[in-house]
């Protein structure tokens, strides 16, 4: 550093922006102590923070210090004429010539405000621009090594800092969303146990006493074939509630190590004629390297024969149908897929399908994507869905592997 | 079988109606009530073989009924009746001394095959 005072500055402001990250108060206020302080140890006019928008591809300002509104306020800037070569990601661009040089969009502007030389950071993670300081100083001077590599330094920290909260923030997201979701169900199936109570008392009435009459009319009459009718689409009513019922009731799957491709394979075999008659193929790629992990056999059974009974419904007649199951050792999860060539869900209604009573078929109950739900998040897995209409639809479902805890027993 | 006399204690008319016509057809005796409490009346004092209970009454939790007629008239024998069909809703019956269960709903057939069940189930106890 040039002079202790110097370097007993750059600590200050680095000490400062350091604390700032670390006591977490906004990004906001992270980037406007990083402009004001690097400004003030510069000495410089001012600076702007600009970030890159993932999405856009633009450059948003993040802060500003010292430069009046016009400036800040002027129009977009061209992205491509700010990005850093990857060789030069974690240098500082030096312009001295602000006439001349390309990166300077607005050279009238800036040097009407007073800018006579300009310092570009790149803000870095690895190979990858975040965003840039870009720091005004009133008049040209030289900078050493040390000086440039604390700009350099700073902006990588802030880039740092974006990605964190970035990261963080999607998480959040996600979360508030699982939990949107959780919520929605838990109400709707307490809501659907209070109905079914409600409703069975009428339907014992109604089962009771057609039953009791079906056996005094005379056999073969067109009482008897309606006392039928009602007797066979009251059991069809128990049936739908006793399914709605099993939806509302939290109950805790009975975990024991299994490997998931053979319950898989057993699911296949329960649907396997349905598929049969209908001529549609159903092709395995299940992973050689499976591992197993503590599930609930006929749980996880029932999710996959209703995923592959839906994807059945889905595909016209010589249609296909495939099922996948992935190791992820890395993420130490397992991934498991159902596809279908079918005529594919809307984007309106990929939105219902965990509903439950949402349903396209005429004698379906819409249970068995809610069922499907609550028992993946039983075994804490994530199932998500990717559809196109008239192209087909994919669910995928994952699982975390678990190691059998001694001495636990879940299913005692 | 030969006829029994049962108490029907549920808050819903419609199936005390019911139960009535199915089990009076077959010779047994039928009295209705429509509430705990007269149900409970009805136990401490009459005779009844079997009693057909409604978990879910106005006044009172079925279990409650249990818990009395498990003090106080040991052999009676109890077939529950609920609209919550769960084995374990059944199971915690079962273990609270009812002798059956019957999930809502029911056919007339099931009806009386519970109670047929209940019966001999009661008479093959032994005397204490």
């Amino acid at each position: 550093m040039t002079s202790p005072t110097k370097f007993e500055n750059y600590f200050r402001v680095f000490r400062d922006i350091l604390r700032s990250i670390y006591h977490s108060i906004s990004l906001q206020e992270v980037f406007n102590i990083v402009v004001t302080k690097t400004a003030e140890a510069l000495n410089a006019k001012g600076a702007l923070l600009r970030i890159l928008n993932q999405e856009t591809r633009q450059f948003d300002i993040g802060a500003a210090y010292g430069l009046g509104d016009r400036y800040v306020t002027k129009g977009p800037v061209s992205t491509e004429k700010l990005l850093h070569h990857p060789s030069e990601l974690h240098k500082v661009k030096i312009i001295t010539d602000i006439w001349h040089a390309p990166r300077v969009e607005y050279p009238q502007l800036a040097w009407d405000e007073g800018i006579r030389m300009i310092l570009d950071v790149p803000m870095a993670i690895g190979n990858e621009m975040r965003g840039m300081i870009r720091i005004y100083l009133a008049e040209p001077r030289t900078f050493s090594p040390d000086e440039l590599d604390f700009m350099v330094t700073i902006a990588e920290q802030c880039a740092c800092i974006i990605e964190r909260v970035r990261l963080a923030e999607n998480q959040q997201t996600h979360i508030t969303h699982l939990a949107t979701q959780m919520e929605k169900m838990s109400s709707l199936g307490r809501m659907a146990a209070g109905v079914a109570h409600e409703i069975n008392n009428p339907l014992a009435g109604i089962l009771l006493f057609s039953s009791n009459m079906s056996k005094k009319v005379d056999p073969g009459s067109p009482l008897e074939k309606g006392l039928k009718i009602i007797i066979r689409e009251t059991l069809r009513c128990k049936s739908i509630i006793q399914g709605l019922l099993e939806f509302a009731r939290d109950k805790p799957p009975k975990k024991v190590m299994e490997d998931i491709n053979d319950v898989i394979r057993t699911a296949m075999g329960v649907v396997e004629n349905q598929f049969y008659v209908r001529h549609v193929s159903l092709e395995p790629h299940l992973a050689q390297d499976m591992v197993k992990t503590p599930l609930d056999k006929n749980q996880i059974e029932q999710m996959f024969i209703n995923l592959l009974l839906n994807a059945l419904q889905a595909v016209e007649d010589h249609g296909r149908v495939s099922v996948k199951s992935t190791l992820d050792s890395e993420k130490n999860r397992i991934e498991t897929e159902i596809a279908d060539n079918g005529c594919g869900i809307s984007v309106e209604n990929v939105k219902k399908i965990f509903e439950p009573f949402y349903t396209t078929r005429a004698n379906g109950t819409g249970l068995g994507l809610a069922v499907s739900y609550g028992i993946i998040e039983n075994h804490r897995g994530n199932i998500r869905v990717f559809s196109k209409l008239g192209e087909g639809t994919r669910f995928v479902i994952d699982f975390p592997i678990l190691d059998e805890k001694p001495g636990r027993k879940e299913d005692a | 079988m030969k006829p029994v006399s049962v108490l029907v204690i549920d808050d819903e008319q419609v199936i005390c109606d019911a139960c009535q016509l199915v089990l009076s057809e077959q010779g047994h005796a039928v009295t209705l009530t429509n509430t705990g409490a007269d149900g409970l009346a009805a136990i401490r004092q009459g005779t009844y073989d079997v009693v057909l209970l409604d978990m879910k009454l106005p006044d009172m939790d079925g279990m409650e009924i249990l818990k009395a007629v498990q003090e106080e008239k040991r052999r009676l024998c109890i077939i529950v009746m609920t609209g919550y069909s769960s084995i374990s809703n059944a199971v915690q019956a079962i273990k609270k001394g009812a002798s059956e269960y019957l999930a809502k709903p029911f056919t007339d057939d099931e009806l009386l095959e519970t109670i047929g069940n209940a019966c001999v189930d009661t008479e093959q106890q032994p005397t204490t």
